[in-house]
C-alpha cells in the first residue's frame, strides 16, 4: 500500500497533530510506503522533526505563503495520482480537515475525519464532540482520512532524516483566486482569549462600546486580552469572538479579571480553569462574589482607572 | 332534455372529475404509506372527544374569536349544507327528484336557508380579514389561493339558493316555501315562464359543476385539509403533551434503526399527515418566539417546506428512488435550530400538527447521524454526558446549596423517604436558580415534610440533550437516573424545574420510571390551602410569568396563581396560562447564542408592561433568562421564583 500523508509545517518545523499523522500513515502502508507532502513558498532542505516516512515532497508555489486550502489539495491530488497512492492521511487540525475536505472534493471521494485507528478500509474515528467512537469501513478506490490530534504516540523516522523533493504543482485558476490580503491581530496584542495569561472582561456593568475604554487600559497594563459576558456581546457592545462563557471561549488564565460581570452559570463554565479571579462588581449580592478569589465592591469605572493608575505608578 | 341524458351526462362528469380525485387522492395515500411507523392506536374516548371539541366544536380556532367565528359558520354551514348536496346530484338528473322525507322538510329547508346567510357573511368576513385588516400571520402563505377557494365557496352557496329560489318561482318546491324566508324572497324577484325552467335547470348544473371543481381542486391545493383535517385530529397526541417519541437504539436489524427524519423516507405517517393537513392559516407563526423576534424559523413555513418537498419528491420515491436531505433541501439549518419547544404552534393548530415532534426529529438526524449543530452547544452535550450536568460543575458541589441548612442527602442503603426533592441542575448550581431550591427546602421543613434529595448521585436528565436532538445521551441518562431513583425506593417526587418535571413524569415512564411526580408550585400550594403554611398578605403587584413547560406541556396553571395571589396583588400578562411566551431557553437554547433580537427582552417588556414591581416565576431557567431581559431592558421589576416569595411573606408573618 502506498500512502501519502499531508504534513503541516511553520518553516520546515512539522507540528505534533501531522507527525502524529505521519506516525498512523507509515503503520497504514506496513509494507509500502509512506510519502510525506508540504506546501511550501520556498524549498526546504529539511523537514523536523524527521517525519517516519521515506520521502517528502514539497510543493513549491507563491500562493502557499499564506493558507491556501484548494491550492494545497490540487498538489496533494496531483502527487498521489502520480504516487498512485492508495491512501491520503491528514492531521485532524482545522486546517488539516479543510485540505483534506478539499482532496474529497476534488476527488469527488468519501473522507473519514478524527480517526484515531486504521485497519485498511476500516477506520474508528471520534463523533459527537468525543463522546463517541464509530467504527467504519470506506468504500473507496482512494482511502481518505484525517487523525484526530493527541491520539496517536509520535513515532520519528527510525532511517534519519527522509529525502526531500520538490515539485511544482500545476495549479487551476480556482486554486489562485483564493488569497490572503491583510491579516487583522485580535486586541490585545494578538493573544488569543483561549491562550492570554491575563483576561480583563467586562459584563453588562461596562455600559456601552466607549465603556470599555478601562477594561482596554488594564488589559494592556497587564499585556492580558480583553473578554466579555454573553449580555454584552448581546447588546452588540464586543464581538462573539470576545464572548467567555461556555457558548463562547473556554479561558484558563493565571489571572481573571472579571468587571461588572454578575457572573452567570453559563459565564463561569468558561472561566472555571482560572488560577484566580478577581471580581470587580458594584452588586454586593453578585453570584460571581461566591466563586472569585478576590472581589472589589465598587463601580468598575472608578475601580478600573484607578488600578491602572496604581500599576503605571508603580513601574519605574 | 329527458332523465336518461341528464343521468348519463352527469355520471360522465362525474366519473371525470371522480377519476381526478381518486388519483390524487391514491399518490397521497401511497406517500403517506412510506411513511415510518408511531403509534397512535387506543385511546379510543380521547380521540372521539377530540373529534367531538377539536373539529365539530372548533375549539381551537375559537382560541382566536372573530376568525374561529368565521371559519365556524362556514363549516357548520357545510354540515348541514350536506344533504342538499346529495339533492342537488338527485334534482340533475330530474328535476323531480329529491332525497326521501328529508327532501319535504320545511324546517331543514329554514335551517339551509339560514346557513346559506350565515356562510356567505363567513366567506365575506374571511374577505374582509384578507384584503382589509391583512394580518401578519399569512405572510408566506398561499394568498391567491385562498381567495380561489373561498370564491368557489361563495358560488356553491349562492347557486344553491338561486337554484331553490327558481324552484319555488316554478312551484316545484317539495316543501313549504314560507319555511324559506331567503330563497322565497329571491324567488319573488324571478319572472315565471320558459325562460325560468330554464334557468332552474342552469343554476342545479352550475352548483354541480361547480361542487364536482372544487373536488378535483381540493386534494391539490391547501384545502385538502377538509379531508385530512379530521383524520390528524383522530391520531393527534394523547398521551403527556410535553413527551417526546423515544428512539430505539435496540433494533435488531440495524437497516431498521432510525436516528429521526434525515429524508422523507425518515418521517413518520403521522408527520407526513401532518404536512397535508396544514392549510396556512398562521397561527402557530403568530404566537411563535422566534418569529416574533427577528429568526428564521416560521412553524408554519417548516410544515410547508416539508410539504412541498413531499409532493415534490414522494411520487419519485414511490418508484424507488432515493429521498434527498430535508435540511438544507425542504428547510434550513438555521429554522432546526431556531426552535426552543415551547410548544406555542401545537396548542394553537386547529388541526393537531405537532410541529415540535418535526423539529426535534429533524435536530436527532443532524445531531446523531450529520454531527451538524450550533458549535457553541457542543460543549453542553459533553457535560451532560461526562459532568452529569450541563455545565460541567463538579458532582461533588451539586448539594452544596443547601449548606447551613437541614438537608437530608440520602445515601444509599438509607430508608425511602416520604418524598424526594428532585433540584435539577439549574437550582443546584446557579447561584440566582439556588434561591429557589433554598425556599423550597425550608418550606417543605416547615411544613414537616419527610424530605431528602439524592446530592451528588443526581444527574441531569438528560431534557436539554434530549431536546438537542442527542437522543442517544437523554436515554443513558434516563436509564442511570430510573436506576438511581428505583434503587432508592422512591415514589413520590417533588421538582423545581419544570423541565425536569416534564422529563421525570412524562418520559421516564418510557423507561420504566414510573413516580408520582409534582412540581413545587403544586405541592407549595396544597400546603398553603391545607394550612401548613400560612404566608402573610401581601399588597405588592406581581404578575406571573408561566413555563412552557409547566403551563402548555403540563396544564400546572392554577397552583402557582393561588400562591401568587396568597401573597401579593396579581396582575396577568396579555400572554398567560396556557397561550405563555417562552423566556427564551428552552430546546436548549440555554446553552445556543441567539440571532434576531432577544426572546426574553421580549417578555421583560411585557411583564413590566403589567406595572408589577415583581415579575413571579417558577422555573430556573425562566429566572435566569427573565432576570437577564430586565436588567438588559432596565426595568424596575424582580425576578423571583414562587417559593422564593412564598418563604419570605411566612417570615414576615
Amino acid at each position: 500500500m502506498t500512502v501519502l500523508v499531508y504534513l503541516e509545517h511553520a518553516a520546515g518545523t512539522l507540528d505534533e497533530p501531522s507527525l502524529q499523522a505521519a506516525t498512523l500513515a507509515r503503520s497504514l502502508a506496513g509494507d509500502g510506503h509512506a510519502h510525506g507532502v508540504v506546501a511550501s513558498n520556498s524549498v526546504l532542505q529539511a523537514l523536523e522533526p524527521p517525519p517516519p516516512v521515506g520521502t517528502v515532497h514539497v510543493a513549491v508555489h507563491e500562493v502557499y505563503a499564506s493558507h491556501a486550502p484548494r491550492a494545497v489539495a490540487e498538489a496533494i491530488a496531483e502527487l498521489g495520482e502520480r504516487l498512485d497512492a492508495t491512501a491520503v492521511v491528514g492531521p485532524g487540525s482545522e486546517r488539516g480537515n479543510e485540505v483534506v475536505a478539499h482532496v474529497a472534493a476534488l476527488l469527488d471521494l468519501p473522507l473519514a475525519a478524527n480517526c484515531v485507528d486504521v485497519r485498511e478500509s476500516e477506520v474508528t474515528r471520534v463523533r459527537w464532540g468525543g463522546s463517541l467512537l464509530e467504527e467504519a469501513r470506506v468504500e473507496a478506490p482512494v482511502l481518505l482520512l484525517t487523525v484526530q490530534p493527541h491520539t496517536v504516540a509520535i513515532e520519528l523516522g527510525a532511517d534519519g532524516a527522509p529525502a526531500v523533493e520538490p515539485f511544482t504543482p500545476s495549479l487551476s485558476g480556482e486554486a489562485l483566486a483564493l488569497r490572503v490580503v491583510e491579516r487583522v491581530g485580535a486586541a490585545g496584542g494578538g493573544v488569543s482569549l483561549a491562550d492570554a495569561k491575563v483576561v480583563v472582561s467586562g459584563g453588562r456593568g461596562a455600559g456601552s462600546t466607549e465603556g470599555f475604554a478601562v477594561v482596554e487600559e488594564l488589559a494592556a497594563l497587564l499585556g492580558g486580552t480583553v473578554g466579555c459576558s454573553r449580555a454584552v456581546t448581546m447588546a452588540g457592545w464586543r464581538p462573539h469572538t470576545d464572548q467567555v462563557g461556555q457558548t463562547g471561549t473556554k479561558i484558563a488564565p493565571e489571572l481573571y479579571v472579571a468587571c461588572g460581570i454578575s457572573g452567570a452559570t453559563q459565564h463561569m463554565a468558561g472561566c472555571k480553569a482560572a488560577k484566580r479571579i478577581l471580581a470587580i462588581n458594584s452588586d454586593r449580592d453578585a453570584p460571581i462574589l461566591a466563586t472569585a478569589d478576590y472581589a472589589v465592591i465598587g463601580d468598575m469605572h472608578e475601580v478600573l482607572p484607578a488600578i491602572s493608575a496604581a500599576i503605571r505608578a508603580a513601574r519605574p | 332534455m329527458s332523465t336518461f341524458v341528464s343521468g348519463i351526462g352527469l355520471a360522465a362528469v362525474v366519473a371525470v372529475a371522480g377519476a381526478f380525485f381518486l388519483r390524487r387522492a391514491r399518490l397521497l395515500y401511497r406517500i403517506v404509506g412510506l411513511g415510518q411507523p408511531v403509534d397512535r392506536s387506543g385511546h379510543v374516548a380521547h380521540r372521539v372527544r377530540d373529534e367531538a371539541t377539536i373539529v365539530l366544536g372548533q375549539r381551537k380556532l375559537l382560541q382566536r374569536l372573530v376568525p374561529g367565528v368565521v371559519h365556524a359558520l362556514i363549516f357548520w354551514g357545510f354540515l348541514v349544507l350536506f344533504p342538499t348536496i346529495v339533492m342537488a346530484f338527485l334534482a340533475a338528473v330530474d328535476r323531480d327528484w329529491t332525497l326521501p322525507w328529508l327532501g319535504r322538510q320545511g324546517s331543514f329547508f329554514l335551517l339551509v336557508d339560514v346557513f346559506c346567510v350565515l356562510v356567505l357573511v363567513g366567506v365575506a368576513s374571511a374577505f374582509a380579514i384578507r384584503k382589509v385588516q391583512r394580518p401578519a400571520r399569512f405572510e408566506g402563505s398561499h394568498l391567491g389561493e385562498a381567495d380561489l377557494i373561498l370564491g368557489l365557496i361563495a358560488l356553491i352557496v349562492v347557486t344553491l339558493l338561486l337554484w331553490h329560489a327558481s324552484r319555488i318561482a316554478l312551484g316545484l318546491n317539495e316543501w313549504p316555501a314560507t319555511w324559506s324566508p331567503v330563497s322565497n324572497a329571491i324567488s319573488n324577484l324571478m319572472e315565471p315562464g320558459e325562460w325560468l325552467e330554464a334557468r332552474e335547470r342552469i343554476f342545479v348544473w352550475l352548483h354541480v359543476l361547480t361542487i364536482l371543481g372544487f373536488l378535483v381542486y381540493l386534494p391539490r391545493s391547501k384545502h385538502l385539509h377538509i379531508a385530512t383535517a379530521g383524520i390528524n385530529v383522530w391520531f393527534g397526541r394523547t398521551r403527556a403533551r410535553g413527551r417526546l417519541e423515544p428512539l430505539d437504539f435496540e433494533v435488531e436489524d440495524e437497516a431498521a434503526l432510525r436516528l429521526g427524519a434525515g429524508t422523507l423516507a425518515d418521517m413518520t405517517w403521522k408527520q407526513m399527515l401532518d404536512t397535508m393537513s396544514c392549510t396556512e392559516c398562521g397561527r402557530c407563526q403568530d404566537v411563535c418566539p422566534a418569529w416574533a423576534t427577528g429568526k428564521a424559523l416560521s412553524p408554519k413555513l417548516l410544515i410547508m417546506g416539508l410539504r412541498d418537498r413531499l409532493f415534490a419528491e414522494g411520487p419519485a420515491v414511490l418508484d424507488g428512488a432515493d429521498a434527498t436531505p430535508l435540511v438544507p433541501g425542504a428547510v434550513t439549518d438555521d429554522v432546526v435550530w431556531d426552535c426552543v419547544t415551547c410548544g406555542a404552534c401545537v396548542h394553537e393548530c386547529p388541526v393537531s400538527i405537532e410541529h415540535v415532534d418535526h423539529v426535534v426529529d429533524l435536530r436527532r438526524h443532524l445531531v446523531m447521524v450529520d454531527s451538524r449543530f450550533p458549535a457553541e452547544a457542543g460543549s453542553m452535550l459533553r457535560d451532560v454526558d461526562r459532568a452529569s450536568n450541563p455545565w460541567g460543575k463538579a458532582q461533588a458541589e451539586r448539594a452544596a446549596w443547601a449548606d447551613g441548612l437541614d438537608v437530608r442527602v440520602l445515601e444509599p442503603g438509607d430508608p425511602a423517604p416520604e418524598l424526594l426533592y428532585w433540584v435539577g441542575c439549574a437550582a443546584s448550581f446557579d447561584e440566582r436558580a439556588r434561591a429557589s431550591a433554598r425556599a423550597t427546602a425550608t418550606l417543605l421543613a416547615h411544613a414537616g415534610l419527610d424530605v431528602a434529595i439524592l446530592g451528588p448521585r443526581e444527574s441531569c436528565t438528560g431534557d436539554p440533550a434530549r431536546r438537542m436532538g442527542d437522543e442517544y445521551t437523554f436515554q443513558s441518562q434516563a436509564r442511570q437516573n430510573v436506576a438511581t431513583l428505583d434503587d432508592a425506593g422512591v415514589t413520590r417526587v417533588v421538582t423545581s424545574c419544570p423541565h425536569c418535571f416534564n422529563t421525570l413524569g412524562s418520559e421516564y415512564p418510557d423507561f420504566g420510571g414510573r413516580y408520582e411526580v409534582v412540581h413545587h408550585s403544586e405541592l407549595l400550594a396544597e400546603l398553603v390551602r391545607d394550612g401548613r403554611l400560612a404566608p402573610a398578605a401581601g399588597t405588592e403587584a406581581v404578575t406571573y410569568h408561566d413555563s412552557c413547560y409547566l403551563a402548555r406541556h403540563n396544564d400546572v396553571l392554577a397552583a402557582p396563581r393561588e400562591l401568587v395571589a396568597r401573597i401579593g396583588r396579581p396582575l396577568e400578562m396579555a400572554r398567560s396560562g396556557k397561550r405563555t411566551f417562552c423566556c427564551g431557553a428552552g430546546g436548549a437554547h440555554m446553552w445556543m447564542e441567539e440571532r434576531g433580537s432577544a426572546v426574553n427582552e421580549e417578555r421583560a417588556r411585557e411583564a413590566a408592561a403589567t406595572g408589577a414591581e415583581t415579575l413571579a416565576v417558577a422555573c430556573p431557567f425562566c429566572t435566569m433568562m427573565l432576570d437577564d431581559g430586565v436588567k438588559q431592558i432596565g426595568a424596575e421589576l424582580r425576578v423571583a421564583d414562587v417559593s422564593v416569595l412564598l418563604a419570605e411573606a411566612l417570615a414576615a408573618d
